[in-house]
């Protein structure tokens, strides 16, 4: 039996489930069992039913290939499941990170006291096209510019949760969290019981009061919209489910236009009707082709303008890009202690920054031992992996950052952790990652665990679904 | 609501209806042919004068290389599958039920689920379906599915304004395909037909509309063109009948926005139709439907410009 286990481990990482002994973790143990108890065959056809749910309740995701293609949203039937009790840290250390950045961002667009201490960062924040000069001076309502925050988290080889990454700008997934629940009860309700799981289902709730408590006006009764770019939007389908949650219109950019006034209209059969939110779920610089994209097809004209006059609050605010930088990540640390006078809660990789010369002479050294990243590419553009590249790729990398040390960072390389996961009928490990989302209004608002996204291929890490990615309902338990 | 949302609704029904009519009228036809002597031709290019451009039809033949003289049933084979697959003919069956899926995707969140997922079943069902126009089950399965999807809306929806414009473009398209297939019969001049057979095509235009059962109850003794023109244009009580369109298009304003000239437009309409009696030529008959097609446009028209025409302020 205990051999059996072993070949479910993968000693160099954390696993979720089963510790180094190759026992079954104290909490984990009934969900395990229940998936270990059961006849492959019956495995692999509650597998299938829960696809067929999935299926008939039409949740899907889009991708790009040649044309649009829908998907199924891909679900594992086994939970990740997480103690409160460590949850609750995790909790607070994201509470205290989007406190500060978002008086780091405001501080951006404003003063820049944090800058004028910390010219190296200045000089990388005001080059990046993640700064909008536009937004100066303005302070969005409460000071918070990224009031919705997806911020990836990861455990290192003991299990300690880090921030991997702040996703500060239009961050997706939420409503696949929303729905992977659902999926589970109505699929495999036995399997809840004996545990005492944290519900999510209030996020659609706390998502409205977060939007509300963003906008300008006092009417009691506030107009919020939710701004797609349309039906062919890879997240559509979050989209219109989030809108129908709240009960808010889903609107497209042809369905608002500024008024000379610059007041927000939307149009309707009664006539011109005024917005005073817009959750916004395109990119920053293609909301107003006339102060930002001017080729943007999806754009509001004006609504620049309008936000700036106060006449309406975008959310997130245009320009809250600016902290999700990879340069501004390693400064984290620092920003939470000299804007909270706090130390940081959670933990992050570590990350040195080439334009210090320590750092770069560091990372020039050990190359081969770490990642290297662009500080203004995403998605994983430009990266490379040194323990995997070539001595040609690192010689040419070396010659990169020496020529502009600036333009990169560097971090280990990081070691997701695993958890059992149904490969064809058997339990295997694969890799994990976990996306929390962050609310922040009057107060601020953590999701119960959050999105988990799986490498479904084997020593994978890259958890995307448009490559390929899985997903698990993530517990949190008392 | 917001515009877009309502004029995507209005279309979902206009397409739906009007695929829903085409089978109806299709299918009748196909029935009708097996039973009375008839030149081929003219029998078939008149479900093409009906629901699609004729022109672009012969651009086909051409393109196809058949003629109206060719073979009947090349000839016939051609039309049925210009008018239910072809998805060039933005006519055909095929393409009103393209148009619904496309304006549907918007609506998953306004549609109750059951709607939608029943427009999901219809072009489904449609698309999946062998594509032989000598399958008429794809046809009815069509107009079961256009039934359901608005007996779901009658059913299990509150009567909000996403109700009031299912039911505005349902009646609209209704009214509108009622007066082609009337236009269409009575330019029907075929000198070979006989009185007798003449007639059995009127009662083909009562099937084609659901309307023979309805129409016998009233009318016990004879079938001829001037009750089932009075029965298709007047009856207050059968669903497709054109007064009965307008009658219901009516009601609907009531729950409208700013609809006062639009119910003053479908009264003019009313008059107009109330006009046609048993001693109307068949150029006055052709006269009044001309007049009633252009005034049943404008309607859409201001329709469209007062709900769903995005005009800044």
């Amino acid at each position: 039996m205990n051999k059996k286990k072993n070949v479910l481990m993968d000693e160099t990482f954390f696993d979720e489930y089963l510790s180094t002994q190759g026992g079954i973790r104290k909490d984990l143990k009934k969900s395990y069992k229940f998936f270990q108890n059961l006849k492959p065959s019956k495995r692999r056809s509650l597998q299938a039913q829960l696809e067929d749910a999935i299926s008939t309740m039409g949740i899907t995701f889009q991708l790009y290939k040649g044309g649009i293609i829908d998907r199924s949203w891909p679900l594992d039937i086994i939970p990740r499941i997480i103690n409160h009790s460590k949850w609750i840290k995790v909790e607070l250390g994201l509470k205290q990170r989007i406190k500060a950045l978002n008086l780091f961002i405001d501080d951006v667009y404003n003063q820049q006291r944090f800058l004028k201490l910390n010219p190296v960062l200045k000089d990388l924040v005001l080059d990046s096209s993640n700064f909008l000069p536009e937004c100066k001076g303005i302070h969005p309502k409460n000071k918070i510019w990224s009031n919705i925050c997806g911020t990836d988290l990861i455990r290192d080889h003991n299990g300690k949760f880090l921030v991997l990454e702040d996703n500060l700008r239009v961050p997706s997934g939420v409503a696949y969290m929303l729905e992977n629940r659902n999926v589970m009860k109505k699929v495999i309700p036995e399997i809840f019981d004996g545990y005492d799981v944290n519900p999510i289902d209030d996020y659609p709730s706390q998502l409205f009061k977060c939007l509300s408590d963003s906008a300008f006006t006092t009417k009691k009764v506030k107009k919020i919209v939710l701004l797609t770019p349309g039906i062919f939007n890879s997240a559509y389908f979050e989209h219109s489910h989030l809108a129908q949650q709240m009960g808010i219109e889903i609107v497209e950019p042809h369905d608002l236009y500024v008024s000379s006034s610059k007041n927000v209209l939307m149009r309707t059969i009664n006539g011109p009707k005024k917005v005073d939110v817009i959750y916004r779920r395109v990119d920053d610089i293609y909301i107003d082709p006339i102060a930002w994209r001017s080729d943007s097809a999806i754009g509001i004209p004006g609504v620049y303008e309008a936000w700036k006059k106060k006449k309406v609050s975008i959310v997130n605010a245009p320009g809250s890009g600016v902290a999700d930088d990879k340069a501004v990540y390693a400064f984290v640390p620092k920003i939470i202690e000299f804007f909270l006078n706090e130390k940081p809660i959670i933990s992050q990789v570590k990350t040195y920054v080439c334009a210090f010369k320590k750092d770069c002479k560091f990372v020039l050294n050990n190359i081969e031992k770490l990642v290297i990243k662009p500080v203004n590419e995403s998605g994983g553009y430009g990266i490379l992996i040194g323990p995997k590249a070539s001595k040609n790729d690192i010689k040419k990398y070396q010659q990169k950052i020496r020529n502009n040390p600036r333009n990169f960072v560097a971090q280990p390389l990081i070691k997701l952790s695993t958890s059992p996961t149904l490969i064809g009928n058997k339990m295997e490990p694969r890799h994990l990652d976990l996306r929390p989302f962050i609310l922040s209004g009057k107060k601020i608002f953590v999701t119960s665990g959050g999105l988990t996204r799986v490498a479904m291929k084997k020593n994978s890490t890259i958890v995307n679904s448009s490559q390929g990615g899985g997903s698990k309902d993530t517990w949190i338990i008392h | 609501m917001l515009s877009s949302t309502a004029e995507k609704i209005y279309w979902i029904s206009r397409y739906t209806e009007r695929a829903e009519n085409t089978a109806r009228l299709v299918n009748v036809n196909i029935n009708l042919l097996l039973d009375i002597p008839h030149d081929r031709v003219s029998d078939f290019i008149h479900l093409v004068e009906i629901t699609s451009d004729v022109e672009h039809f012969n651009e086909t033949l051409l393109r196809k290389k058949i003629f109206y003289s060719s073979d009947s049933a090349a000839f016939k084979e051609l039309v049925l599958e210009f008018v239910i697959y072809d998805t060039k003919n933005p006519g055909s069956i095929a393409s009103c039920i393209e148009m619904t899926k496309y304006n549907s995707r918007y609506l998953r969140t306004i549609l109750s689920k059951i709607s939608w997922e029943q427009l999901n079943n219809l072009h489904a069902d449609f698309s999946n379906s062998n594509k032989n126009v000598k399958n008429s089950d794809v046809l009815l399965k069509l107009i079961n599915n256009s039934r359901t999807f608005f007996s779901t809306i009658a059913d299990a929806m509150s009567r909000d304004h996403v109700f009031d414009f299912i039911k505005l473009g349902r009646f609209i398209e209704r009214a509108d395909m009622l007066s082609r297939i009337i236009e269409d019969q009575i330019l029907r001049k075929d000198s070979r037909v006989s009185k007798y057979f003449r007639n059995l095509q009127w009662m083909c235009v009562l099937k084609s509309i659901n309307g023979f059962e309805s129409f016998k109850k009233i009318n016990k003794d004879e079938l001829n063109r001037a009750n089932v023109l009075d029965f298709i244009i007047k009856s207050n009580d059968f669903p497709r009948s054109i007064m009965f369109c307008l009658n219901r298009l009516i009601s609907v304003m009531d729950y409208l926005p700013r609809s006062k000239d639009f119910v003053e437009q479908i009264l003019v309409l009313k008059k107009g139709t109330k006009s046609i009696n048993k001693n109307s030529t068949d150029k006055d008959i052709l006269e009044l439907i001309d007049l009633f097609q252009s005034a049943l446009n404008n309607l859409h028209n201001d329709i469209a410009s007062q709900y769903f025409l995005l005009q800044d302020e």
